[in-house]
């Protein structure tokens, strides 16, 4: 366990160091011919990789560790975007297409003055503090609400599609003063330095690099304790839980909180990258494709997200450019033999191909790699809390 | 029970399997050859209807030349006896005249000759002329139709005078149009001209109009007309009729005529009494029509969520692909269409190749161009085929994937999330990304009104389709042995099992018969909204919810919640004013409700724990 454990420690290393140094350093001290020499562009989407792979940790958090398929995530990643939005749309100042000292928006609806609530976030720290703040509240009020009342399973899947759904619709209005659906865009400035030099992208690859692993480091040692061991007991049966003593609701509102606060810190480092953040970035679609990294890479591990989210982007960025008209076939498709075949994802792969191997050599028939039913018992069978819709005649 | 019950899906299933098996035959087949088309011979196009020979001796052809032709008396009696006749091509002509479109071509004879140039012209903007007397192309001795541009021909003379007599003709002409609707119009424009000569016009009209709405309409013009009356007495008449007849279309006349007959206290009285009333009226209008949208929303919502209560409520799977089998359902409608009319294919190449072939397959098939009453009627092949085209795709899904995660649901919405996605790529290549155009049969457009509260036949079929499905559901599932079975198994399946029901069986006939029900929807949905690729997924949260809160596993359940937001939706979008709020509030509200009744409105009371 130890050892392990040291190995783990070890190899976490070594992947930073080359990907949070060497990367960097090639990118910045090797010239453009040169064979050693790392792109801007691929800075810039590694970058945004590790923001992914943020926001995939923390849907791994509450799906593979604690049993809570949210299909939310998406939402606080982007509420994050949005608050360090509202910051960088300040910055721009008077460099919009109009010259005027508000956003290029507000100047079209007609506004000649910032409204109240903008003023703050002119101020970096504010607007962290309100990167906190909204997504951590938010989670924390309907989490109170949807695991006060039992909520649970497929309930809370759907209800949080709900929600979603609905923060989406409210950010499609213009009347929010959001930007409606074209959201912010045409950032200059980050803390006084230009967004578009190749320096401050690397600064923001490193910084998302540097929190991906302080945030898999902090969920590492949260498995690691005995709050881990009950999250993983409520995976497996909420009831027993609940009956040695343990007040379940709030460990999963404590859960859920944290995993939002995490997404959102993604969607704080995935704004200043890619440039814009707009309401379909909260799409439900977006929830889904995250859970997808999920449960490619393979849930209830916290490597599989990483692996995960780099996989299934990678590949998303070659076949959008090959087959642009093929991608979500092969996505779906993609989901689907995933969720029957792999449930294990990538980083289970080779456990179960040497039980296969192993089955085989013991001259056993090869049984085809049945789903494994013990690995989410979320629900027992519907069967039983169904009642007849009207008496047999 | 359980033997005789089984034995009642044999023949159903054999069916089903010749039809799968036919299926995968002509994928397997299309796949197979590449650049295979099934080309059928192009149908020829519907025949244009050559313009009806009007006979030569048309009495309003002939009136219409006189009065063109002649002058003072004559021509009055001759566009007299015009208004009466309510002919179309009288009015045509006239309204040529009035905008000096009408020409007068010298004949050989020395005669003048009337026409009219046709809209198309060719390269030298020349059109052919059309004979007033008869309706026929003007051709010269040679048999060779003339063409002629705007300037070429006299025009037929109209003076300021004549111009209005010529409107007042044609205003008469409308009233006694066949189609009622068109004499309404012709009817409020009258009411709204401020010209009292149009009384005894109307007055006239009334004695012979037999439809009751146009007498409503002609009575409310006459008094909006009398309004204006030098004679007070004739004026509170006319306030009193109008407030009678709950004229709303006179309001803002009356607010005029209060403005200016300050000085006349009894008038002044009876005008905002008679204001009062109409708006009161208004209010009740517009309280129906809201209540009659919520229910029409609240059906589509209930046929939506009642597949949905099968497949999630009875067997607990999440099927994120039940908006697709809404679009199988609404795409079924849009071949069938095709089918009526002039025919459906597709083509799909892929963008790879196999030894420089480049892979692609197509469907080519032939229309039966059909017109009238005929094509009006697909539609009512489109519903059968729409539910057993989703049934079929249900039962396809159920084998390939759900069958495996009956109990994982978690992982099911997973899987069937990425069948929707493949689906929609699917749709997206067949039919292409944009909308396609369903046309609604003329028996469903259209509207009768009730007092002043209108309804459209579509959302008075959508209702009571809705309630023919809820009582067909309920009647499957309680009245016949498949329904015994369906509750038997998802009451206790390891029980019907060992009881011998063959469980797998029902499970498929069960999802097939919910993803049925969603491609009923579907079509129906093609009749009132846009059918394209993503059209299921604008409904799948709005059914979910609606299933959540009716209480899951629960068919009253989903009929009242469907009901109940349906109407809550169109009320709230009436008083916040905005469609999306109202939304966003029924949303919140939803979620606010669970907290007080988290197994929904009709929650089944159980033992088990979770």
């Amino acid at each position: 366990m130890n050892k392990s454990l040291k190995v783990e420690a070890g190899v976490t290393a070594g992947l930073s160091l080359v990907l949070l140094v060497l990367l960097p350093c090639l990118n910045a001290f090797t010239s453009d011919g040169s064979w050693l020499h790392v792109s801007d562009f691929t800075i810039n989407v590694y970058g945004k990789y590790f923001c992914y792979a943020i926001l995939a940790v923390s849907v791994d958090l509450l799906w593979g560790y604690t049993g809570l398929l949210c299909l939310g995530q998406a939402l606080f990643f982007t509420l994050g975007g949005y608050m360090m939005g509202m910051y960088l749309m300040r910055e721009i100042g008077t460099l919009g297409q109009y010259h005027q000292p508000i956003p290029d928006f507000l100047v079209f609806l007609g506004f000649s003055k910032l409204p109240e609530f903008w003023k703050p976030f002119s101020s970096f720290p504010f607007a962290m503090f309100m990167a906190i703040i909204l997504p951590g509240g938010l989670a924390a009020l309907f989490g109170y609400l949807a695991f006060r009342s039992r909520i649970r399973g497929v309930y809370f899947s759907i209800l949080t599609q709900a929600l979603t759904y609905a923060a989406s619709l409210l950010f499609f209005r213009n009347s929010l003063l959001m930007g409606g659906n074209n959201g912010f865009t045409d950032f200059k400035f980050m803390l006084g330095r230009d967004l578009r030099e190749p320096s401050t992208q690397r600064g923001l690859y490193i910084c998302s690099g540097a929190v991906l692993v302080l945030v898999y480091a902090l969920c590492r040692w949260l498995t690691t304790t005995k709050f881990g061991k009950i999250q993983r007991a409520i995976r497996d049966s909420e009831n027993r839980v609940l009956f040695s003593g343990y007040t379940t609701a709030s460990f999963k509102l404590f859960v859920f909180v944290l995993a939002a606060l995490i997404a959102s810190l993604g969607g704080v480092l995935y704004v200043p990258q890619v440039g814009i953040i707009n309401p379909s970035e909260m799409e439900t679609e977006k929830s889904l494709e995250a859970v997808m990294w999920v449960a490619v890479g393979g849930r209830g591990t916290l490597v599989g997200p990483i692996v995960g989210a780099f996989a299934v982007n990678a590949m998303k960025s070659w076949a959008t450019r090959a087959f642009p008209d093929l991608w979500s076939l092969l996505l779906g498709l993609t989901f689907i033999l995933v969720t029957l075949f792999m449930p294990k994802g990538i980083v289970g792969l080779v456990g179960q191909l040497q039980g296969v191997w192993q089955r085989y050599s013991a001259g056993k028939p090869v049984v085809e790699a049945k789903p494994d039913e013990s690995i989410a018992p979320d629900l027992p069978e519907p069967v039983e809390a169904t009642k007849p819709l009207a008496k047999a005649p | 029970m359980g033997r005789g019950g089984a034995g009642c899906f044999t023949p159903l299933l054999t069916i089903m399997k010749i039809f799968t098996k036919t299926l995968w035959l002509l994928v397997a087949c299309l796949s197979v050859l590449p650049g295979l088309s099934l080309q059928a011979d192009p149908a020829p196009g519907p025949a244009n209807a050559a313009p009806a020979a009007a006979m030569p001796s048309d009495p309003v052809r002939q009136q219409l030349v006189q009065a063109i032709l002649s002058t003072g008396a004559d021509q009055q009696s001759a566009l007299t006896a015009l208004s009466g006749s309510g002919s179309k091509t009288a009015s045509d002509v006239l309204s040529a005249w009035t905008r000096s479109e009408v020409y007068l071509y010298p004949a050989p004879d020395g005669s003048k000759v009337p026409v009219i140039l046709e809209d198309q012209q060719d390269a030298n903007g020349k059109a052919r002329a059309i004979r007033v007397i008869d309706g026929q192309v003007l051709k010269d001795a040679s048999g060779k139709e003339l063409r002629y541009a705007d300037g070429d021909l006299d025009t037929a003379d109209s003076d300021m005078r004549l111009r209005s007599v010529i409107q007042q003709t044609l205003d008469t002409l409308a009233l006694a149009d066949p189609d009622p609707d068109a004499r309404s119009s012709a009817v409020n424009k009258l009411g709204h001209s401020k010209k009292e000569g149009y009384i005894p016009v109307l007055q006239k009209r009334l004695a012979v109009e037999k439809v009751d709405e146009v007498r409503k309409a002609i009575e409310e013009a006459v008094a909006s007309l009398q309004l204006n009356d030098a004679d007070p007495a004739v004026q509170i008449a006319a306030v009193r009729k109008l407030a009678e007849l709950n004229a709303m279309g006179s309001l803002d006349m009356l607010n005029d005529l209060a403005v200016s007959t300050q000085n006349n206290p009894q008038l002044s009285h009876e005008i905002t009494g008679a204001v009062g009333a109409i708006n009161a009226h208004i209010g009740w209008v517009n309280f129906f029509g809201t209540i009659f949208h919520g229910i029409s929303l609240g059906s589509i919502l209930l046929v939506v969520a009642l597949g949905l209560a099968i497949t999630f409520g009875l067997m607990g799977v999440i099927n994120m692909a039940h908006g697709e089998m809404i679009a199988v359902g609404a795409y079924t409608t849009y071949v069938v269409q095709n089918l009526f009319g002039s025919g459906f294919d597709f083509h799909i190449t892929l963008p790879f190749s196999v030894g420089g072939n480049p892979i692609a397959f197509g469907l080519n098939l032939p229309g039966l161009n059909a017109t009238g009453w005929l094509y009006q009627s697909y539609f009512l092949f489109a519903i059968p085929l729409s539910f057993l085209m989703a049934a079929l795709a249900g039962l396809v899904l159920e084998r390939s994937v759900i069958q495996f995660l009956y109990r994982r649901p978690l992982e099911s919405l997973l899987a069937t999330w990425g069948v929707s996605l493949v689906m929609q790529q699917i749709f997206r290549m067949v039919f292409g990304a944009n909308n396609v155009q369903v046309n609604s049969p003329a028996w469903l457009l259209g509207h009768f009104a009730i007092d002043d509260v209108s309804f459209g036949y579509n959302r008075v079929f959508v209702i009571g389709f809705a309630i023919l499905i809820v009582i067909g559901t309920y009647l499957l599932l309680s009245k016949t042995p498949l329904g015994l079975l369906m509750r038997a198994v998802m009451q206790n399946r390891a029980m019907a099992s060992c009881l011998g029901v063959q469980t797998t069986r029902v499970n498929m006939m069960t999802f097939a018969f919910g993803s049925g029900l969603a491609g009923l929807a579907g079509a129906f949905l093609s009749q009132i909204g846009n059918v394209g690729p993503s059209l299921g997924q604008g409904y799948i949260v709005d059914s979910f919810m609606t299933v959540v809160v009716g209480g899951v596993g629960s068919i009253v359940g989903t009929v009242y919640s469907a009901m109940g937001i349906g109407t809550a939706d169109q009320v709230l979008q009436q008083l916040t004013g905005s469609p999306v709020t109202g939304k966003i509030v029924v949303l919140i509200s939803i979620i606010l409700f669970l907290q007080w009744k988290p197994g929904g409105l009709f929650s089944i009371k159980s033992r088990s724990l979770d």
